[in-house]
């Protein structure tokens, strides 16, 4: 009884409930059609919105006020320099992944830079960072999409038995995360600054160092979910990363993550991704116009916030 | 194509020249500005380039004296109404507008008005009175890609439609639009409908999450440009039957279509608005402060590539690119005229 009690009050549980209820109404309006693609589906596009929103987490864990706006910025310009130098060589791939994480760990080094030194809040600084990663994409490429080396392009879209590699490789990245989170000094350091930071500087955590990590781990993952997103949808297009702001931010809420920092979890990334692509895949099933979507849309993710939250009440 | 243009451009201003009683010396000392919303994604660049590479032109050759381009950063209604009365109070003659909203640059284009200014709008139009219209009949659009598809599939059947930006008046009139000729037609049946925000990976993402819920024989995909290749990915990916999938003059839905037309002899066809259209609109005003007659609403020409010309196209397009014309005077004295 205890175990149920438990399981009940992680706060992870509720996405995945979500994701499950959402995957059910679906299976039973086809008659069960089409239900494993569907499935297959979700966990290819899950991966790209939990590898940033990993990243995210992070950020969003370091305490009220912190957050990165540039994340679909860093997507755009990693992704877009990365395709422009492989130019569809094979022999380039790796450098190419090179270029995008350096990309992305210069993006989050200025982000901290803009923070700590120019004292700035994150979410004017990250935000207006943000323009210039942008217009740096633009600069470089205007607009223009090249196609991703054929391995790489291969690699994204490859399944085995129905289940795609991209997701596999995710869940590894997760569990990483996860022991990044709770089993190392790092990790500990990041949950102690988002619940009481000048305790934490007390307490001898390396408040500043701690953060700097965060914000560059952050960047570096968004330049790898770019690199990976352009290979995957057949090349970067400067509005590549548009709805990874937004969905980034909610995925690590409707995770069971703390908003207001101190409290993260890892496995409800992934109930969260899962969720939010079921949802709608679901109201497009049923044929819902754009607008009883979009509601739809806020009501459930209300819901199940408040669900969340609700458990962590009775703890 | 380009020389071509180039070519004729010189002949009107040597006509010009010659008559004497030229458009450029009329407009030779006006000042043109282009006030944009939003240049984040390729035909937003293409645009810009294209205008660019005309304006540029036409004020090296004495036609205007300026023609500067100005983009506003967020895509925000009061940012780019700002941005208009900054260029009221700069004294440009001529404003020519991609508008972020409808309505809501309205206060500002009256002011502009009232102030002297020419507002000539196009694409993203304005509709306040004292403006010119450049307008896309994007109804028209989407009605054409029913028509083709009857066309080649005389027996009908189911369609999936991938729709654009949801709340855009754009989606709303193309989409508008198919439902006319489904309407009309008959023979066809919409599936499924989907957002694609006229992206790529979004149609790409939203397509996988449909078709298993689909019919198993959807014989077409009606598009809005730009998402065609995105659906073609996903539909490969399921290992379904590949349908007519309309496509919007992007490279990739180009150069994927060529290659299954190389292979398996697949037909379809590509319609869209060149980003030059921006260059259309700029003789527009050059010819309103010319003194020219020109009628408040004017229609833009589409950009449709069939089967036939895809190669031409493919090859005109720049990589990566969307396939683009620029317009001379002599178009826009044609659309003018057409609208008379």
């Amino acid at each position: 009884m205890t175990g149920v009690a438990t399981l009940i009050r992680q706060p992870w549980l509720w996405a995945w409930v979500g994701a499950l209820v959402v995957w059910l109404a679906t299976a039973v309006f086809t008659g069960g059609k089409g239900s494993g693609e569907v499935l297959s589906a979700a966990m290819t596009f899950g991966a790209f919105f939990v590898i940033v929103a990993l990243g995210q987490m992070f950020v969003i864990t370091l305490g009220p006020g912190n957050v990165d706006l540039s994340i679909p910025a860093c997507m755009t310009l990693a992704g877009t320099v990365a395709m422009k130098s492989m130019d569809g060589a094979s022999a380039m791939i790796p450098v190419g992944l090179l270029l995008a994480l350096v990309i992305g760990a210069g993006v989050g080094t200025l982000n901290y830079s803009l923070i700590r030194l120019l004292r700035i809040p994150p979410i004017i600084a990250t935000l207006s960072s943000s323009f210039i990663f942008q217009s740096a994409a633009i600069w470089w490429n205007r607009g223009l999409r090249v196609k991703p080396p054929e391995a790489l392009a291969d690699f994204t879209t490859a399944k085995i038995a129905g289940v795609p590699v991209i997701a596999l490789f995710v869940v590894v990245l997760a569990i990483l995360g996860h022991v990044l989170l709770t089993r190392t000094i790092y990790g500990r350091g990041v949950v102690a600054i988002g619940q009481n930071m000048r305790a934490a500087h007390l307490a001898g955590v390396k408040v500043e160092r701690i953060r700097a990590a965060t914000y560059i781990m952050c960047a570096t993952l968004a330049g790898l979910c770019g690199y990976l997103l352009a290979a995957f949808s057949g090349g970067a297009a400067l509005n590549m990363g548009e709805e990874y702001l937004l969905s980034s931010i909610a995925v690590v809420v409707i995770g069971g993550t703390s908003v207001a920092g101190g409290f993260a979890n890892v496995p409800g990334l992934w109930g969260a991704s899962l969720f939010l692509f079921l949802l709608v895949t679901m109201l497009n099933t049923f044929g819902a116009g754009a607008g009883v979507r979009l509601v739809l849309t806020g009501l459930i993710i209300i819901g199940v916030i408040v669900a969340a939250s609700g458990g962590k009440a009775r703890t | 194509m380009k020389s071509l243009l180039k070519v004729t451009l010189y002949m009107t201003t040597a006509a010009g020249m010659l008559l004497g009683q030229s458009a450029m010396a009329d407009t030779s000392d006006k000042r043109i500005a282009l006030s944009n919303n939003y240049a984040g994604n390729s035909w937003r660049q293409a645009m810009l380039r294209s205008w660019e590479k005309v304006t540029s032109e036409a004020v090296s050759n004495g036609v205007v004296a300026a023609a500067d381009a100005f983009t506003t950063a967020e895509n925000q209604v009061t940012e780019q109404a700002a941005q208009i009365q900054n260029l009221i109070l700069q004294g440009y003659d001529a404003i020519v507008i991609n508008a972020a909203s409808p309505e809501g640059l309205n206060g500002s284009v009256k002011e502009a008005c009232d102030a002297g200014v020419t507002v000539v709008s196009f694409d993203g139009i304005v509709t306040e009175p004292c403006a010119w219209r450049i307008a896309v009949d994007f109804k028209q659009m989407g009605k054409d890609e029913v028509l083709y598809l009857a066309e080649k599939l005389p027996d009908g059947g189911q369609l999936l439609e991938i729709r654009g930006l949801a709340g855009v008046f754009v989606d709303d009139e193309i989409s508008a639009g198919i439902h006319e000729g489904v309407a009309e037609t008959g023979k066809f049946e919409i599936a499924g409908s989907v957002h694609g925000n006229w992206a790529q990976d979004v149609a790409q993402k939203a397509v996988a999450g449909i078709l298993p819920s689909l019919p198993d024989d959807i014989v077409g995909v009606v598009t809005q440009g730009g998402d065609g290749y995105g659906a073609a990915q996903a539909i490969k990916a399921s290992g379904r039957d590949m349908p007519i999938i309309v496509m919007g003059n992007r490279h990739d839905e180009l150069t994927w279509w060529k290659e299954q037309k190389d292979a398996n002899g697949y037909e379809t066809m590509s319609v869209s608005i060149a980003p030059g259209v921006s260059t259309l609109a700029f003789w527009v005003a050059q010819q309103i402060l010319d003194g020219a007659d020109v009628p408040k609403d004017l229609t833009v020409p589409f950009l449709r590539i069939d089967q036939d010309n895809l190669e031409e196209n493919l090859a005109n397009t720049e990589a990566g690119g969307v396939a683009n014309v620029e317009y001379s005077l002599e178009d826009a004295q044609e659309v003018i005229k057409g609208a008379m």
